[in-house]
């Protein structure tokens, strides 16, 4: 799909400061999507994807709320552009999601027995030892 | 537990089933029912391992075991009018019953019971072989479910095993094994000699008495004596007629346990007349020592070049041995020498036992072989 053009509202003060990391791992994205399935499980073809797409919302995430370099009028600007998911970022806020890895590992109604995801599931509530690695996206657990 | 109803094809007669899917611990892997009920049905096994429900044996080895064969249809048409006659049949006798012809044979097999494994086998529910680490290209390292371990010798025949050659009993190398070793297990032969009845028993712990050794061995026929002796740990138990010793024989030997002492249950020696310390000969236990054994010498070898014959089984020449009848000469001269002379190893236990109680079948049997004494002879002569 092509990229769908930028509204022609004009960007707030500070655009130009983050932009260019933005338009790094934009085409990072890009480059994960065209790289080829080969050698990989048939799980692992969209890990990359959602790793690329968690770090993005991430940046914006710390920018606003934990360094709050950045205005309202930016965040906003990039949640509307979709340069960050906004449920993604809604979970962050909540108390233990704090670095949930994507929404697809809590969603229960996707496992046998309406759980959520082994990436969900505390280090020390794991058997000592144990290396989980989820295969809805590749995470190691993101759960303390 | 996980149920997939109609999941899944039975690998055996290819019918949609519900499979169940489950793990059976930590550190295993997840295992599924793979045939359908009704085909485990009719042979009574596993619906996933394939073993026999009751012996944990499979199917080849228990159908050995319990004598049972049933010619389960291979073609298309016939199998399955064959599975909706069992169809029927199991859900109008109800879903526990064994079907097939081992519901039919039921008997209790000694050898079932002796192969079985008495401790679950948890290795079978370990992980698969990653076969990416075999060929050195798996790249998930630590993260790796699959065991990352060389599998077995490919050459090895238990390395090939298929499913529904275990399932129809035909070809299975695991079965082959058993029933090897099953073949190979000790076996106790009856001696040729009909004059023995008497029976070994070793392993007698002091707080069996012969109350207990009768209390078993009664039912196999007629006991006629038994000898304990403390000191050996072991006794021997005189059966009236051959044929209960022969019963005795294979009903006690390897399963003979006694107040949880595991006891040996073989032959007693053969060596005619003493029948290993049969019921009060005492003429015999108060023999002479010196002149006593020249004169039994001659009952063993009547013709003494016959060395690989068949020992002497007339039940009535060893008994009563015909003191230096038949041929004296040989006898009177030569023994005096040997004690003297040869310093052969022989001689002075063949004293010793002359002087011993003749109820010692080991040593008697020993000494008393034809062809120590015929070795002594020949020494003696050329002496």
């Amino acid at each position: 799909m092509p990229k769908v053009k930028r509204s022609r509202k004009r960007p707030p003060e500070g655009w130009e400061l983050i932009e260019p990391t933005l338009d790094e791992l934009e085409a990072k994205l890009r480059e994960a999507e065209a790289d080829t399935h080969e050698g990989k499980r048939k799980v692992e073809a969209l890990w990359p994807i959602f790793k690329i797409h968690h770090q993005r919302s991430r940046y914006v995430y710390e920018l606003y709320f934990k360094r709050k370099a950045i205005s309202r009028e930016l965040y906003e600007y990039c949640l509307n552009e979709g340069y960050a998911d906004r449920n993604l970022i809604a979970k962050w806020k909540k108390p233990g999601y704090e670095s949930l890895c994507c929404l697809r590992c809590i969603q229960p109604r996707d496992t046998n027995f309406g759980t959520t995801c082994i990436c969900r599931v505390p280090k020390s509530k794991l058997e000592v030892g144990k290396i989980v690695e989820c295969v809805h996206c590749g995470c190691k657990g993101c759960s303390g | 537990m996980l149920k997939d109803s109609y999941g899944d094809e039975c690998k055996v007669c290819l019918r949609p089933f519900t499979v169940f899917r489950w793990c059976p611990g930590a550190r295993m892997r997840y295992k599924k029912t793979e045939i359908c009920q009704a085909c485990a049905q009719i042979k009574n096994v596993c619906q996933t391992c394939l073993l026999d429900l009751e012996y944990g044996l499979p199917v080849q080895v228990r159908d050995h075991g319990m004598n049972v064969k049933d010619n389960l249809p291979q073609s298309d048409v016939n199998k399955e009018y064959f599975l909706q006659n069992v169809d029927n049949q199991l859900a109008s006798s109800g879903k526990t019953e064994p079907g097939g012809a081992v519901g039919k044979a039921q008997a209790p097999s000694d050898v079932l019971m002796r192969l079985a494994r008495t401790t679950p086998y948890y290795k079978r529910n370990r992980p698969h072989v990653c076969s990416f680490w075999v060929k050195g290209e798996c790249k998930r390292g630590e993260e790796c479910p699959y065991r990352h371990e060389m599998p077995t010798d490919p050459t090895d025949p238990l390395s090939k095993q298929n499913l529904k050659d275990r399932y129809y009993g035909s070809n299975d190398p695991v079965a082959d094994k058993m029933l090897k070793q099953v073949s190979e297990m000790p076996q106790l032969t009856a001696p040729e000699d009909q004059t023995i009845t008497s029976l070994y028993v070793g392993g007698v712990e002091g707080d069996i008495n012969e109350k207990d050794l009768r209390g078993h061995f009664y039912q196999f026929g007629e006991v006629n004596s038994i000898h304990l002796v403390p000191a050996q740990k072991c006794a021997f138990i005189n059966f009236t007629s051959r044929h209960s010793a022969e019963q005795a024989a294979s009903g006690s030997f390897n399963k003979l346990v006694l107040k949880g002492h595991r006891l040996k249950v073989l032959w007693g020696k053969g060596q005619g007349s003493s029948g290993a310390g049969g019921g009060g000969k005492t003429g015999e236990r108060s023999l002479p020592p010196v002149p006593g054994l020249p004169a039994a010498l001659p009952a063993f070898d009547p013709d003494p070049f016959n060395l690989h014959g068949a020992p002497p089984t007339d039940p009535k020449a060893t008994p009563t041995p015909p003191r230096g009848s038949s041929n004296p000469p040989l006898l009177p001269p030569p023994l005096p020498p040997l004690g003297t002379a040869t310093p052969g190893p022989h001689h002075p236990l063949l004293q010793v036992c002359a002087l011993r109680d003749l109820r010692r079948p080991n040593i008697m049997s020993t000494l008393g072989s034809p062809p120590t004494y015929q070795w002594i002879i020949n020494r003696g002569a050329s002496d």
